[in-house]
């Protein structure tokens, strides 16, 4: 390179596009894969699987783990040493049975799974809106973490950080530290009906994530989710759909509206995970402000032919 | 066993009961890690109650038990400990007093740390004064008044009064000046700061509370500990000599007290080292006549006598003590006082003409003639409510309701699954109900009503339906019905219209606490439909 003579300004921008357009070609080039002989790791795919327990009495904790084998196992989402965050529903001092919170017979499941994987720390994240204390008694949460050891974070002034969402309508909201702290984060909603965006599933699950006005969010409730969802992406969602709450929602409070499922859903896709819940209500999932704005934004499909789709029956 | 010993057996004794008292107060709150065993299938109905016997305290005063008795004509549980101390009393003298009393402790342990006065000025102080005879008018005042029908015991019982300037004002006062270091810490930019946030977090929180609590009038509440505790340096054990009418009625009763000062006047040398150390201003100096009931049983002046002319011993023969001196203003200016305050605090007509529609008790709540016989505005209830909402009433229950516990749905709600305050009442005021009754029954403490124009869908303002997800009864009190309204600019559009069934609602205020429309919201929780109260209703 001549350095005795000015680089004039022709020749600078060049310069800059010769370099530019290597780099950019550099980038087109994928490098071979290393990675592992599994199938479902070879596609580009999102996957979807759905699991039914269809005997009398099955094990819950089997068809959790089912699905998750489906999917390639939990080794996929979590590593050894991981901190992961599960963010279940557990908003309302509900018993279990009146399907207005997460099992925690699943929450025990995937807490179990991911000690088994490895995690160094498993912790249960939610900001309840009933007090957090009797959330977790009542729930079964606290059982389930007093069972596994994993670690119930109190939600408090001090967890709650200011953060910039960059969605659409909402901007700076405090977020509950622990979820973007954590390694790795597996969303573990219930599905449940709600009055005004219809169902309680996946994407809604994030309202209780942040902290703030939060009762404000209604004001434009489908695309406040979507903000949420475009913030928060978890590894995996999986939807408890043991037993579905079809009336009365969020809250609930009889087990006239619940009915049984025994379907557990589980994907990498939170779009298409909240589709096929919305599908287990009779709904269409193009008729769910969110699943549809959801679709529109990019951030899943609910198109099912362009997902691996699988079934497990316990 | 020596004097030395028993002096020594004293502050044992008042440090183990001081600490015993911040444990059971530490404790009377929900724990971060309550849970229920939910081990037969999700079938199980556990109500959460706290694990401590959080009432301990107020079931071994014999004045909560006696004025509970004499107005709501109630044994409180647990009044046997009460009883015991009395009777204690009638053989020892005023050993709850010197041994057990966590006030008096405090009192105490803050005289005994920084004398208030020195050498000749304090043995003058130590003198029996006439102020003393004050704290038998309060007593008499407490007692008639609680047999005419309202019970002020619990605004100066030392037990009530050190319960609820603990749990109301200093503990979340260092609760809250925590929180605020820890919150700052949190948000600093080092890491070693913010792990050291949240581990001291993590220690203390279960002390100074897990949000920061506060409580209407806690500034009052906590000025008057202050100034009760500044007392000490005008003389030791103010409030015991003076003020506290748990120690006039131990007066009164350790006049038949066994346990008996012997002088031997002919030993003393008038070195007045007995008076100086004195902490009742009981008269132990020789030359003087020992005053039985305003004697607090600390043994000091025997164990500080050089010439052994001041013995503790037992007396088996039956010979009354010196009377106590309660004097007859006292006596006629209490009990003609007592007789009259619960008539004045009719006066501002809260309990006969209208029920103040602010004033919602907690669920439970014993019809408010009754509940004002029986609470002792301890602030148990309060401390205990998970969510905050209990506080002490400023002027909502009129003046004889002064700090009886009330719901504020601006700071919290009431939880439907919870019945935590009636468990902890220590005298029944607040009915022990389960969760199942409170919600089969069911037990309402009022009723919410909307405020249309400020209502968001209402006023065509926005879509909002967070009074009806947040409705806990079922089906829910409050329902929606689409409608098309128009927007401030003209536009149409459909929301959902929020309306309050009266029959469902229990008037639990979650509504209130959660509606977006801040500061006054647009969905209100009155009085009015409470079931304890059979005028106070709208419904046929």
């Amino acid at each position: 390179m001549k350095f005795d003579k000015p680089v004039t300004r022709r020749e600078s921008i060049q310069r800059i596009l010769r370099w530019s357009g290597c780099v950019t070609l550099a980038g087109t080039v994928r490098l071979p894969s290393f990675t592992t002989s599994d199938t479902w790791a070879a596609t580009d795919k999102r996957f979807i699987v759905e699991g039914v327990g269809q005997t009398d009495g099955f094990s819950v904790k089997e068809l959790t783990k089912k699905v998750f084998d489906a999917a390639g196992g939990i080794q996929r989402f979590v590593s050894r040493g991981d901190v992961v965050a599960i963010k279940p529903n557990i908003s309302w001092a509900r018993h279990p049975r009146f399907a207005a919170t997460t099992n925690p017979e699943v929450l025990t499941a995937v807490i179990k799974l991911c000690q088994e994987a490895g995690a160094s720390r498993v912790r249960i994240v939610d900001n309840t809106i009933h007090d957090a204390r009797r959330c977790f008694a009542i729930t079964g949460a606290g059982k389930a973490a007093k069972e596994t050891g994993a670690d119930l974070v109190f939600p408090r002034s001090s967890l709650m950080k200011k953060m910039k969402l960059k969605g659409n309508r909402l901007n700076v909201q405090p977020v509950f530290t622990p979820l973007v702290e954590a390694d790795k984060v597996i969303n573990l909603p219930v599905a449940k009906h709600h009055s005004l965006s219809i169902l309680t599933l996946g994407m809604k699950n994030w309202i209780g994530a942040v902290d703030g006005n939060r009762s404000s969010l209604h004001q434009d409730i489908h695309q406040s989710i979507v903000d949420l969802a475009q913030f928060f992406q978890p590894e995996v969602t999986l939807i408890d759909a043991l037993r579905i709450m079809t009336k009365n929602g969020p809250s609930g409070g009889s087990t006239d509206y619940v009915t049984t499922k025994n379907t557990l859903i589980l994907s990498d896709d939170p779009v298409a995970a909240d589709a096929r819940a919305a599908m287990l209500f009779g709904l269409k999932p193009e008729k769910i402000g969110f699943i549809e704005l959801a679709q529109k934004s990019g951030l899943g499909t609910y198109n099912f032919s362009n997902l691996e789709t699988k079934k497990v029956i316990v | 066993m020596t004097i030395r010993h028993l002096v020594w057996l004293r502050r044992i004794s008042q440090t183990f009961f001081l600490c015993l008292f911040i444990f059971l107060l530490t404790e009377s709150r929900l724990s971060q890690d309550t849970y229920i065993n939910y081990s037969v299938a999700f079938s199980a109905d556990n109500d959460i109650r706290l694990e401590q016997p959080v009432t301990f305290f107020f079931q071994l005063d014999p004045l909560v038990g006696l004025t509970s008795l004499l107005s709501g004509g109630r044994l409180i549980t647990g009044f046997l400990w009460g009883a015991g101390v009395l009777l204690l009393t009638l053989f020892l003298g005023r050993v709850f007093c010197g041994f057990i009393c966590p006030f008096g402790t405090i009192h105490h342990a803050t005289g005994a740390v920084r004398p208030a006065l020195k050498g000749k000025r304090m043995i003058q102080a130590n003198q029996k004064k006439p102020e003393q005879r004050i704290k038998y008018f309060l007593l008499l005042f407490v007692l008639l008044g609680a047999i005419a029908g309202l019970n002020l015991c619990g605004l100066i019982d030392p037990i009530a009064l050190l319960f609820r300037s603990a749990a109301l004002s200093v503990i979340p006062a260092l609760g809250a000046g925590l929180r605020s270091i820890f919150d700052a810490m949190a948000n600093s930019d080092f890491n070693i700061l913010r792990l050291a946030s949240y581990s001291s977090e993590v220690l203390l929180a279960p002390v100074f509370g897990y949000n920061i609590e506060t409580y209407q009038t806690a500034w009052f509440i906590g000025l008057i500990f202050i100034i009760i505790v500044f007392l000490n340096r005008i003389r030791p054990r103010f409030w015991c000599r003076v003020l506290c009418p748990l120690g006039a009625l131990m007066g009164i009763f350790s006049m038949t007290s066994l346990l008996k000062l012997k002088k031997h006047s002919e030993r003393c040398t008038d070195c007045n080292l007995c008076t100086k150390h004195c902490q009742g201003a009981a008269s132990p100096h020789p030359k003087q006549v020992w005053e039985a009931s305003e004697c607090v049983a600390c043994f000091n002046c025997h164990d500080v006598c050089p010439e052994k002319a001041l013995a503790f011993s037992f007396t088996f023969k039956p010979e009354l003590n010196r009377k106590p001196d309660i004097g007859r203003r006292a006596l006629l200016g209490g009990m003609l006082s007592g007789l009259s305050v619960p008539f004045l605090g009719r006066l501002d007509g809260r309990q006969d003409k209208t029920a103040d529609p602010r004033l919602i008790r907690p669920p439970g709540s014993l019809p408010e003639k009754e509940f004002l016989q029986l609470c002792q505005r301890c602030g148990l209830c309060m401390k205990a409510c998970p969510t905050n909402a209990l506080n002490p009433t400023l002027g909502e229950a009129g003046m004889a309701g002064f700090w009886t516990p009330r719901l504020i749905m601006a700071q919290g709600y009431c939880e439907y699954t919870c019945s935590l305050c009636g468990s902890v009442c220590p005298t029944g005021a607040i009915a022990d109900i389960t969760v199942k009754e409170k919600i089969e029954r069911p037990v309402k403490i009022g009723s919410a009503y909307l405020d249309r124009g400020r209502c968001l869908p209402w006023s065509g303002n926005a879509p909002c339906i967070v009074c009806e997800e947040v409705c806990p009864a079922s089906p829910k009190a409050i329902y929606v019905k689409h409608e098309t309204v128009s927007r401030p600019t003209g536009e149409k559009f459909e929301v959902q219209l929020p309306f309050v069934n009266l029959k469902q609602c229990v008037g639990c205020g979650i509504c209130e606490n959660k509606c977006p429309v801040k500061s006054l919201p647009a969905i209100r929780t009155i009085s009015a439909g409470e079931s304890r109260s059979l005028e106070n209703q709208i419904l046929l």
